[in-house]
């Protein structure tokens, strides 16, 4: 066992175990401060009866649906305005103005477009993911060195080929920060749009902790969140990131 | 070559004598100018298919520099020696199809400050495996031309022409080696030697053949064929860009200053196998440098440039044989002849009156 991993486990015990002291004192009411033994409690029973294992489901749907269809449109988006002078300086500007705009700023207009329905969930999903990704392919595109391209072109690659085979994997590292910015932007905006309006989801179960007071479910939602966020970051994007610096030289 | 029996009648030149030849020469005894070249400027005045005959008593003249001098342009010849006197019989023959043809070229730029004329009227003839360097300092537009040459850059005026066809656009006959960081880092380094094969569809088998032996021709270990870019040094690199442009088997290979960001040492290596590769290889070459001693050791012919605005100067033939090393004295002394006829073009321009002259053109 390395060092950091001691380090890393003394803390968290340490943390814990002051957690569960305050705890102790009770010096609030358990509906106002829980214990880590009440919110351990409440994460079993929740997995056991299967309300935590559907709202991380019906959350995570949401999430694919929204952030895949962010992808394809994004990164075609974004590779376009890269490449093409004209469609940069007109929605390469609209692209940057949408991006100062926080995504559930979104939501009354989701709402009355699509109703209180899936589709307005998906809709903060694709409109809080969408903007980075294509600033990430944008900016990728344009900070390739001129001379692959010129390099590819006289061994005789032209139109699409120059797409797949010099554009796309030159932009990459670009691209890939932008789809993990995205993704951030989309797991938050979700939340977001969760706590706001009934529908199943991890923000649901958020919202349905705060209004039974009970917060072990609060504090238990929020840790599975964590956890989620941080797997898919470690075991996705970190991984897709490392692999490309290692490939570049970055490292 | 090196074995030539100088009186064995070349293939072509049969039954020579029973021709007249059109124009003898006699240049025994002829030391400055070297023999060699009043030879080739007689040949210049003679007419497709004339003869000449030239009556010599330098031996590496008769013996080497002259059929190096025909075999390279394919004029048919033959050597007689008599006590100590060679009679060189050679033919002109006219090419008919010149590799690259680059006629009355142009280009200018626009610039903040006007227009920038970075080439004023070039023409330029390259011949079928010729080695041929452009020579100058940096802005007289060499390396221009040969982005042009490439299809890279659209000259501003006239044409040019690769094997008979006009040159349009880029294309895997004309392939460039840069001047360094053009290789792929996404890539390893044997998928960077395949990157233009998959281009046109070359089975994987083919292509993995193919860019083994250019990595082999190129002197590249193989402990450093699955290696990413950014862990070879300088100077592997630079093999490995070759060697990707070999393999598209391009008619002509342009390099635009492949060795100018290499140490001394390494420069010279790749100097000597970049020889090496052509002897074998009989590519046509189109070199970019502003190097003197690496124009004189690199070309046949090295073609002078001078700035503001871009214009060829000289052209130098250089019959040194090879492989060619610093070292020769003749190396040296075609150097230092060049040096001083640059002299004055290399110096660091007074740099305001270069900008009026290039903006009010």
């Amino acid at each position: 066992m390395s060092k950091r991993l001691i380090k890393l486990i003394l803390f968290y015990l340490i943390l814990i175990g002051l957690w569960q002291g305050l705890a102790s004192l009770k010096l609030w009411p358990e509906y106002i401060f829980p214990s880590p033994f009440g919110v351990l409690k409440t994460l079993v029973t929740g997995f056991e009866d299967k309300t935590f294992i559907i709202g991380i489901l019906i959350s995570l749907k949401r999430l694919i649906v929204g952030y895949g269809f962010s992808i394809v449109v994004g990164l075609g988006l974004g590779l376009l305005i890269g490449r093409i002078k004209t469609l940069d300086e007109t929605i390469g500007s609209l692209v940057l103005g949408f991006q100062a705009l926080p995504s559930i700023c979104w939501l009354p207009l989701a709402l009355l477009w699509f109703g209180l329905s899936e589709s307005a969930m998906i809709a903060i999903v694709i409109l809080g993911s969408l903007f980075s990704i294509i600033i990430g392919a944008d900016t990728g595109v344009k900070n390739i060195p001129p001379i692959y391209i010129r390099a590819a072109r006289t061994m005789g690659a032209r139109g699409l080929q120059l797409y797949t085979k010099v554009i796309i994997p030159a932009a990459l590292p670009s691209i890939i920060s932008g789809f993990k910015q995205g993704w951030s932007f989309a797991w938050r905006s979700l939340m977001a749009a969760e706590l706001l309006y009934v529908g199943l989801g991890l923000g649901h179960l958020l919202m349905m902790g705060r209004e039974l007071n009970d917060m072990n479910q609060v504090v238990a939602v929020m840790i599975v969140i964590i956890v989620i966020g941080i797997v898919i970051d470690r075991l996705f994007f970190a991984k897709m990131e490392n692999k490309v610096r290692e490939r570049w030289g970055l490292v | 070559m090196t074995n030539l029996d100088v009186t064995v009648q070349m293939e072509g030149l049969k039954g020579l004598d029973e021709f007249k030849p059109n124009k003898i020469i006699d240049i025994r005894g002829a030391i400055c100018p070297h023999p060699l070249n009043v030879i080739r400027d007689t040949i210049r005045n003679l007419a497709d298919r004339e003869i000449l005959q030239a009556i010599c008593d330098h031996e590496p003249t008769a013996k080497e520099n002259a059929p190096r001098f025909c075999d390279r342009r394919g004029f048919p010849f033959k050597v007689i020696e008599q006590n100590g006197v060679w009679q060189i019989f050679i033919q002109k023959i006219e090419k008919t199809q010149p590799r690259l043809r680059v006629v009355n070229v142009s280009k200018v730029f626009r610039t903040n400050h006007g227009r920038v004329t970075a080439l004023d009227d070039i023409n330029l003839t390259i011949h079928v495996g010729e080695f041929v360097c452009l020579l100058g300092p940096s802005g007289c537009g060499k390396s221009t031309l040969l982005n042009m040459i490439a299809g890279l850059d659209k000259p501003t005026h006239g044409e040019i022409w690769s094997n008979g066809n006009r040159v349009n656009s880029p294309g895997s006959d004309r392939v460039v080696v840069f001047q360094e960081g053009a290789l792929f880092p996404w890539l390893t380094v044997i998928q960077n030697v395949e990157f233009g094969l998959k281009l046109i569809k070359i089975t994987p088998k083919i292509r993995r053949t193919l860019a083994l032996d250019y990595l082999k021709l190129v002197g590249l270990d193989e402990k450093f064929h699955d290696s990413f870019v950014h862990q070879l040094s300088g100077g592997m690199k630079q093999r490995v860009a070759i060697a990707r442009a070999l393999a598209m088997e391009p008619s002509v290979l342009l390099m635009d200053e492949p060795f100018a960001a290499l140490d001394v040492y390494t420069r010279e290596t790749l100097q000597e196998e970049l020889q090496n590769i052509w002897t074998e290889s009989h590519k046509t070459i189109v070199f970019v440098t502003h190097n003197v001693q690496e124009a004189v050791l690199l070309g046949d012919r090295v073609i002078v440039f001078t700035k503001n605005p871009g214009r060829i100067k000289t052209e130098y033939e250089l019959e040194i044989t090879r492989p060619r090393k610093i070292e020769d004295p003749d190396v040296f002394l075609n150097t230092k002849w060049i040096t001083d006829d640059l002299k004055g073009e290399m110096e660091e321009p007074d740099y305001e009156s270069d900008a009026k002259t290039a903006v009010y053109r």
